[in-house]
């Protein structure tokens, strides 16, 4: 039923889904702000500065790789551009004065990249994609709410999963069309669900 | 008539009335290990009459314990030299002092990571407090002094550096000569040092506080900081007051080097 009266937003949903996802997220930023809790090592000064030994610096690395991938979960970041992440309060703290450099934002998501959390979405490495959850683990929350509820053998499009009204508790609401796309797959090379392609866009039927 | 006295015979005679004399001193100096050997006998059993009455108080009240290892102190009795014997068995203050030991370990163990084996005796004092819980005796400085003085006879790389009228316990076997211990004090008042306040302070050259602090640095003691605005500072996480009260995050914990 709802998948029926969907069908008509299906070719806006596009846009639609991104401006309302852009506008949780700012929502999200404002009253999820305060409540973030800062690791000990964001108000040391030396934090900001990479460091000369090669053992402190390893510690260092993790601890920025921590960070930004707790920083990015609680705010449900899931794209970052590199110019502008550098004016945000993760690598900008204004209250010891420090700020990390882009050479150090480039180490530090290297790290994030041979880690498997993090992919450049241009040969210049000016936007990334942040995964604080990797698509596996996506797709098993995804399937288990599936399972939960007794829908499998169900048809979904990729819009109801992420924004549709029954989804609106689930940690994976409000998920981005790409990493929902993954997730997806990744159950579909688990062998649990099938991705399809219907008039207006894709969906998926679970199993 | 021969006035003499100086022949055989009174040679003799003077040699026995000597020896009748050292005699005579032996005696009484036995007499006296004896007598002393006693009152020390009643002196230790008064003592251990006085333990065995008050071992709840010695083992809850850290100044009682205090004023209790003053007093073994007096008479050479240290409760603690050996986990056996009748002092730790009685009291069990010899097992008292060998938790102790293994908790302040371990509040170490767990925090190397961060200030590299460094820990005031505050932080420690208030992480061991903690780690006791509600129920468990009181802990006093005093006590993690003679623990850790323990530790440090064991040969397990712990020592304590007076800084700033309390200690730096240190728990790593890391290299620490006089120079850096000089350093740490002058890094004590702001929890960080620069060449400059070394060599203003203790009038060193500045190839002598470079190679102090590359030493503190490379052993994993201090951070440095480039922003500072002015010249480099070099920051012990140690000393970072913001830094000891917090708890070890289950994220800090994952990323804890094995």
């Amino acid at each position: 039923m709802v998948w029926f009266s969907l069908r008509c937003v299906l070719s806006r949903n596009h846009l639609c889904g991104r401006t309302l996802f852009r506008t949780l997220s700012a929502v999200n930023t404002a009253s999820t702000a305060m409540s973030f809790e800062w690791p000990w090592q964001y108000n040391f000064p030396p934090f900001f500065t990479l460091q000369p030994n090669v053992d402190t610096r390893q510690k260092q690395l993790a601890a920025w790789c921590s960070l930004v991938l707790s920083y990015c979960r609680h705010h449900k970041l899931y794209t970052v551009d590199v110019m502008e992440v550098q004016e945000s309060p993760v690598f900008n703290n204004k209250k010891i004065e420090r700020k990390l450099s882009v050479e150090a934002i480039q180490v530090v998501f290297e790290e994030l990249r041979k880690k498997g959390n993090l992919e450049w979405l241009d040969k210049n490495k000016s936007r990334c994609l942040v995964m604080w959850r990797r698509p596996e683990e996506w797709g098993k929350l995804i399937y288990q709410w599936v399972s939960k509820n007794g829908m499998n053998n169900s048809v979904f499009t990729l819009y109801e999963l992420s924004n549709g009204d029954d989804t609106g508790g689930e940690e994976f609401h409000g998920l981005e069309d790409w990493m929902l796309q993954r997730s997806l797959q990744a159950l579909q090379t688990e062998g649990k669900a099938e991705i399809i392609t219907m008039d207006d866009g894709k969906g998926v039927k679970f199993f | 008539m021969h006035r003499r006295g100086v022949g055989a015979g009174a040679i003799a005679k003077k040699k026995l009335a000597e020896a009748k004399y050292k005699e005579r001193g032996t005696v009484l100096a036995e007499d006296q290990i004896v007598q002393m050997s006693k009152q020390l006998e009643t002196f230790k059993s008064n003592l251990e009459e006085f333990a065995s009455k008050h071992k709840q108080e010695i083992r809850k009240n850290p100044q009682f314990r205090v004023q209790f290892q003053e007093m073994c102190a007096t008479i050479g009795v240290d409760p603690l030299a050996s986990g056996k014997g009748f002092w730790s068995e009685m009291l069990g203050v010899g097992d008292f002092y060998y938790e102790l030991g293994v908790q302040i370990i371990e509040v170490c163990l767990a925090l190397k990571h961060r200030n590299g084996g460094l820990i005031t005796l505050d932080e420690l004092h208030q992480r061991v407090l903690k780690g006791r819980g509600k129920y468990a005796q009181d802990v006093s400085q005093d006590d993690l002094v003679r623990a850790i003085k323990k530790l440090k006879v064991m040969g397990s790389g712990f020592g304590m550096i007076p800084v700033g009228g309390s200690y730096l316990v240190q728990s790593v076997p890391a290299e620490l000569n006089m120079d850096h211990t000089v350093v740490l004090q002058l890094a004590e008042k702001k929890g960080y040092v620069t060449v400059s306040e070394i060599k203003g302070s203790l009038k060193w050259e500045k190839e002598r506080a470079c190679h102090v602090l590359d030493h503190l640095l490379k052993e994993g003691l201090a951070w440095l900081d480039s922003q500072a605005g002015g010249e480099a500072q070099y920051w012990l996480p140690a000393l970072f007051s913001e830094l000891t009260s917090r708890d070890v995050t289950p994220e800090e914990a994952n990323q804890m080097t094995p």
